[in-house]
């Protein structure tokens, strides 16, 4: 119950009213909202749930924070790849991994990228389970990056920083092989 | 066709190449590496210790550490109590700091000698130099820890506890529980768990 209470609480600060209303990527017309994109709790099951949705081609979940450096530098290639591909089908949730008395600063961040769609902040405090529900072979090192398809089948992972080429080989092998 | 299999062996290459440049992390019963076990690392004290140095009679905790992180900063004073309580028990204890001060500056040596001061480490705190030692490991983020027995064998990895960001949550203390399960001739309840945490800066190889 006083988790319920705390998620509630936790989702009513992070601005969880204005998200209900799509996760999905939102159209290039759309302007972001004044205080910036919803930043929504999840825990891994959650965020596998919206993975799962139908709503999408291909879903990338990249795992990143604040003070992890690659995750920083690796951002805007990631923003770029979700803008060159959200027509055809490709959605990015990025999932800040940063302690809740940060979210000022994860605010800011993605503020100063421009990310103008809902984003996640992971709120399950076992990173045990948290890390082993995405994918038993990440070792819980930042960033992490999972392709998938549109079934939510992981197709993809890589752990480590990455860049535009790579991520786009990947989405582009989902797309051309949906199975 | 002809671009299905260029895009199919493109992926194999990143696979491949993704694959090459991670190590395989020590799992339980792997001993000490030898390739490292006597590397001699700069203590916080000035000293030169290595692994070897700081074995216990009843067992060794290696952990992977460093002065940036947040989720080492959110347990550290945990890390500092379980370890000088561990050091007690017979446990060697030695933390290492494999991060490349050029790449992350207040990971320095001096800062290092700051930290254990104020956090009160009773332990070793040494820089690997070359960061061969947490490479050896299969070591990628901080913090790490590694639990060996009195006869050099991985009888725990993974995070200190189940709850980093509140400490009155934890349920799970996992490494205070695998050394009284250790020193009680016990099995160990829970070998292997998983932090998030962040990734080693490695220095580069020359």
């Amino acid at each position: 119950m006083r988790r319920a209470i705390g998620m509630i609480g936790l989702a009513l600060v992070l601005g969880l009213a204005g998200a209900g209303r799509s996760e999905q990527t939102r159209p290039p017309s759309a302007r972001p909202q004044r205080d910036g994109a919803p930043i929504l709790p999840v825990t891994a099951a959650e965020l596998l749930e919206r993975v799962r949705d139908g709503k999408a081609r291909v879903t990338v979940v990249n795992l990143w924070a604040t003070f992890c450096q690659p995750c920083v530098e690796e951002f805007p290639d990631l923003l770029r790849l979700e803008k060159a591909y959200r027509d055809k089908g490709v959605r990015v949730f990025f999932v800040s991994v940063d302690f809740d008395s940060e979210l000022p600063a994860v605010r800011r961040f993605l503020r100063q990228q421009g990310v103008d769609f809902p984003t996640f902040l992971k709120a399950q405090d076992d990173d045990t389970a948290f890390i082993n529900t995405l994918h038993p072979e990440w070792s819980g090192a930042l960033p992490a990056t999972f392709v998938y398809d549109a079934q939510g089948r992981l197709r993809h992972f890589h752990e480590g920083k990455g860049d535009f080429a790579l991520f786009e080989r990947l989405i582009q092998d989902v797309l051309k092989n949906p199975m | 066709m002809k671009r299905f299999i260029s895009v199919g062996i493109a992926v194999m290459v990143v696979a491949v190449i993704a694959f090459a440049q991670s190590m395989p992390k020590l799992k339980p019963g792997d001993a000490i590496p030898s390739s490292v076990v006597n590397v001699k690392m700069l203590n916080v004290n000035g000293e030169r210790l290595s692994i070897a140095d700081v074995k216990g009679p009843k067992g060794t905790l290696v952990i992977f550490s460093c002065n940036s992180c947040p989720w080492v900063k959110a347990w550290e004073t945990r890390i500092a109590e379980v370890g000088n309580w561990a050091q007690k028990q017979g446990i060697g204890v030695i933390m290492i700091n494999s991060n490349d001060p050029t790449k992350s500056p207040e990971d320095s040596y001096e800062v290092m000698q700051q930290r254990a001061k104020e956090r009160g480490f009773a332990f070793p705190y040494v820089v690997d130099a070359t960061s061969d030692v947490a490479r050896a490991f299969g070591a990628t983020h901080t913090p790490e820890f590694f639990l060996f027995d009195a006869a050099g064998k991985l009888v725990y990895t993974g995070a200190l506890d189940d709850n980093a960001r509140n400490p009155e949550a934890v349920r799970e203390r996992y490494v205070k529980n695998a050394i009284e399960a250790l020193l009680a001739g016990q099995p160990i309840p829970v070998a292997q768990t998983k932090s998030i945490g962040c990734t080693i800066k490695f220095r580069e190889r020359t």
